[in-house]
């Protein structure tokens, strides 16, 4: 923010913006510990809650339990969850989720499918999301304004436009699928869409294990492989929005076939078929399902079963040598292990450690911290709401004050009235 | 804007480790079991304890617990000699051991059972209100989602759900060490991932933790640092990343690491008879 004298305009809706951004990632706060947190003073504090108040995106409530201190305590601010929320999608291979997520990033409602293996028909996808998202709007509270909405899409998605141009096991090449989910859903507003493991990893860097880290890896695995990378506290996103593919680094020349065409990516080599196929369990996706098929090759492994344990324990010196390679070219100062990683990192870790410790030169690697995904299953949907809120909290009033005038001009956006003081 | 977490320099240069045992010696009648044995462990990370069978880890756990006095050796805490002569004292430091059996009452639920001994009172009564919130709070901050109420005894819970109790248990007490002894052994593996990643959490939120584990895979998940002990002697006290498996393999069967190098850095190997020096190695 170097510009020369921002307008008082642009000064107060920076300072709406962070105020709110500061109650939806950190949760409640007093008006006191605002002021610390913003480097405002209290009156100033007081003016911005007031206007957000107003506008019905918080309230302000005496704290619960006053403690000893003396004097008048301090109003608490806490987020409107219920009244103003996002839809968040996810858009994965085998699975389809839809869900109703509250200012604060609470999941209030949430409805999912596993999808059937076969060709990937984008109008049967949005026709399902369309469906879940009218049950959602519908159970939600009569007054409560939909501010955004966002999905996470497992492939490569064009930062630009939204157009989904690659998603190597989904079967998609260049849909428009955010604009046809945008249009289907009909509520008025825009479906942001990006890569999962690229929202998975903003997830986990505002909300989840990775809070306070600038520098960080999330991988994550469904069927294929998928990375996000946070360098110097933003997502790199490379020039078209595709950046942060790890899963097709190739770290095994003479290895197995990969979905994309190429031989020997990580994917290949670490990804639900590679652990399938060294346990000699292909078929168990077609009865179990990509994700139980491989719970039941960890619980194989974990009884004694050789092959099981044989296959983990290759698919885990692979990884290892991935993260190896990436620990070298970022240094950063966590790698978070998502999706069926989560298993497969806790399941192989002395390989994966191993690995990382030959593989990764000392200086890079001695400050990394390997981790699971906190938000566990949810990471990559959580996610897609913060990409969702991403709008409001940038400018709270006014894209509030357009969609209220969107919802009484007849829009299905459901709010009774203006606000709730 | 200010936040959440911070994470703390791993640098041990300029950290004095919470807990600090040397050169502990320890004799049950003509046995000697433990010869100059040392362990230290440091805030926000995970020291796992490794060895085999009888090479001394329960009885360094006891010595440190205050269970059983030390022969001799320097126990120091937070930097200061102290002395531990009862599981009392040890409580009184911030030291707190989890057993395998974790010591849970089933008639109990989850609250009562994180506050046993420690109720809150409000005048005349329990503050059942302000624990309940603080326990719900605890399992909260360790992402504790698989228990549904914690007004639930604890003999409907599964062993993982126990496990996260137990460790709860400590975090709520604001331990400043917290011991586990082999919290996976009875577990599978969807449990034992549940407890791991507790485990990790409750050293992300600032405490020293202590795992004493036979699961080298374990091991590798979750800790920082790895302290090999061999018939009674601590033989290297490495960092996790700065080691394979292979060699703590090694380093538990035979006390040493053959290459003892690897990418051109000697692993830190203390060996036979090594006194009080046989502290914080580094790579």
């Amino acid at each position: 923010m170097m510009r020369a004298a921002p307008s008082p305009e642009e000064v107060r809706r920076h300072n709406l913006g962070t105020l709110l951004r500061h109650i939806h990632l950190r949760g409640s706060a007093s008006r006191a510990e605002l002021a610390e947190g913003m480097g405002l003073n209290r009156s100033t504090i007081m003016a911005l809650t007031s206007e957000l108040t107003a506008a019905g995106v918080v309230r302000e409530e005496l704290p619960r339990s006053t403690g000893r201190r003396a004097g008048r305590p301090s109003l608490v601010v806490r987020p409107e969850s219920t009244r103003v929320y996002v839809l968040a999608f996810q858009i994965g291979v085998h699975r389809l989720v839809a869900a109703r997520v509250g200012l604060g990033g609470v999941i209030l409602d949430r409805r999912e499918t596993t999808r059937p293996r076969g060709p990937f028909d984008p109008d049967e996808i949005v026709g399902v999301l369309a469906s879940f998202t009218r049950q959602l709007v519908r159970r939600a509270d009569p007054d409560a304004v939909c501010v955004g909405a966002g999905a996470a899409f497992s492939g490569m998605v064009r930062s630009s436009d939204g157009m989904v141009r690659y998603g190597p096991n989904i079967g998609a090449v260049d849909v428009s699928l955010g604009e046809m989910l945008s249009r289907r859903l009909g509520l008025g507003l825009t479906v942001a869409i990006a890569n999962n493991a690229n929202l998975g990893a903003l997830a986990e860097h505002r909300r989840g294990v990775g809070v306070g880290c600038q520098n960080l890896l999330y991988l994550h695995a469904d069927v294929g492989v998928g990375g996000g990378i946070i360098v110097g506290g933003r997502l790199l996103e490379g020039a078209d929005g595709y950046g942060g593919e790890v899963g097709h680094m190739v770290v095994n020349p003479a290895g197995r076939r990969c979905g994309c065409g190429s031989r020997g990516c990580l994917e290949a080599e670490v990804g639900e078929l590679a652990l399938l196929a060294h346990a000699g369990r292909e078929d168990a996706v077609a009865e179990l399902g990509g994700r139980e098929a491989v719970q039941a090759v960890l619980e194989a492994a974990d009884r004694g079963d050789s092959a099981a344990r044989e296959a983990l324990h290759r698919v885990g010196d692979w990884l290892g040598l991935g993260v190896a390679n990436l620990v070298n070219v970022f240094n950063p100062e966590m790698v978070i292990f998502g999706g069926t990683l989560r298993d497969i990192y806790l399941g192989a870790a002395a390989q994966v450690r191993s690995r990382l410790a030959t593989g990764a030169m000392a200086a890079s690697r001695e400050r990394v911290r390997l981790r699971t995904a906190e938000l566990g299953e949810d990471t990559t949907l959580v996610g897609a709401a913060e990409l969702a809120f991403s709008e409001v909290l940038n400018d709270p009033l006014e894209v509030l004050a357009r969609l209220r005038t969107g919802a009484a001009a007849g829009r299905p956006l459901r709010d009774r009235s203006g606000s709730r003081v | 804007m200010a936040k959440a977490r911070q994470w703390e320099p791993l640098d041990e240069m300029s950290v004095t480790p919470v807990l600090d045992l040397r050169g502990v010696d320890k004799s049950f009648g003509p046995v000697q079991v433990l010869h100059g044995a040392a362990l230290s462990a440091y805030a926000g990370e995970v020291t796992a304890l490794v060895g085999d069978n009888g090479a001394g880890k329960s009885t360094l756990i006891k010595c440190l617990g205050g269970m059983l006095p030390m022969d001799g050796g320097e126990y120091l805490f937070e930097g200061r000699p102290v002395r531990v002569g009862s599981p009392r004292e040890a409580a009184a430091l911030g030291i707190e051991i989890v057993h395998q059996d974790l010591a849970l009452c089933e008639n109990l639920d989850v609250v009562q059972n994180m506050f046993l001994g420690r109720e809150r009172r409000s005048g005349m009564v329990l503050d059942e209100a302000a624990m309940e919130e603080m326990a719900a709070r605890t399992l909260t901050g360790l992402s504790v989602r698989t228990i549904k109420s914690v007004r639930q005894p604890i003999s409907s819970l599964s062993g993982g759900q126990r496990q996260s109790v137990a460790i709860a248990r400590a975090m709520l007490w604001d331990s400043k060490v917290v011991v586990l002894d082999e919290p996976t052994s009875a577990l599978g593996v969807a449990q034992s991932r549940q407890v791991l990643e507790v485990v990790r959490r409750l050293a992300d939120r600032g405490r020293a933790v202590v795992l004493v584990s036979h699961n080298m895979n374990d091991v590798f998940a979750v800790a920082d640092r790895i302290c090999v002990m061999f018939l009674g002697r601590t033989v290297a006290q490495v960092r996790a990343s700065d080691v394979t498996h292979a060699q703590v393999v090694e380093l538990i069967t035979s006390g040493r690491s053959g290459d003892g190098v690897e990418a051109g850095r000697p692993v830190p190997v203390h060996g036979r008879g090594t006194g009080p020096g046989g502290g914080a190695g580094r790579g």
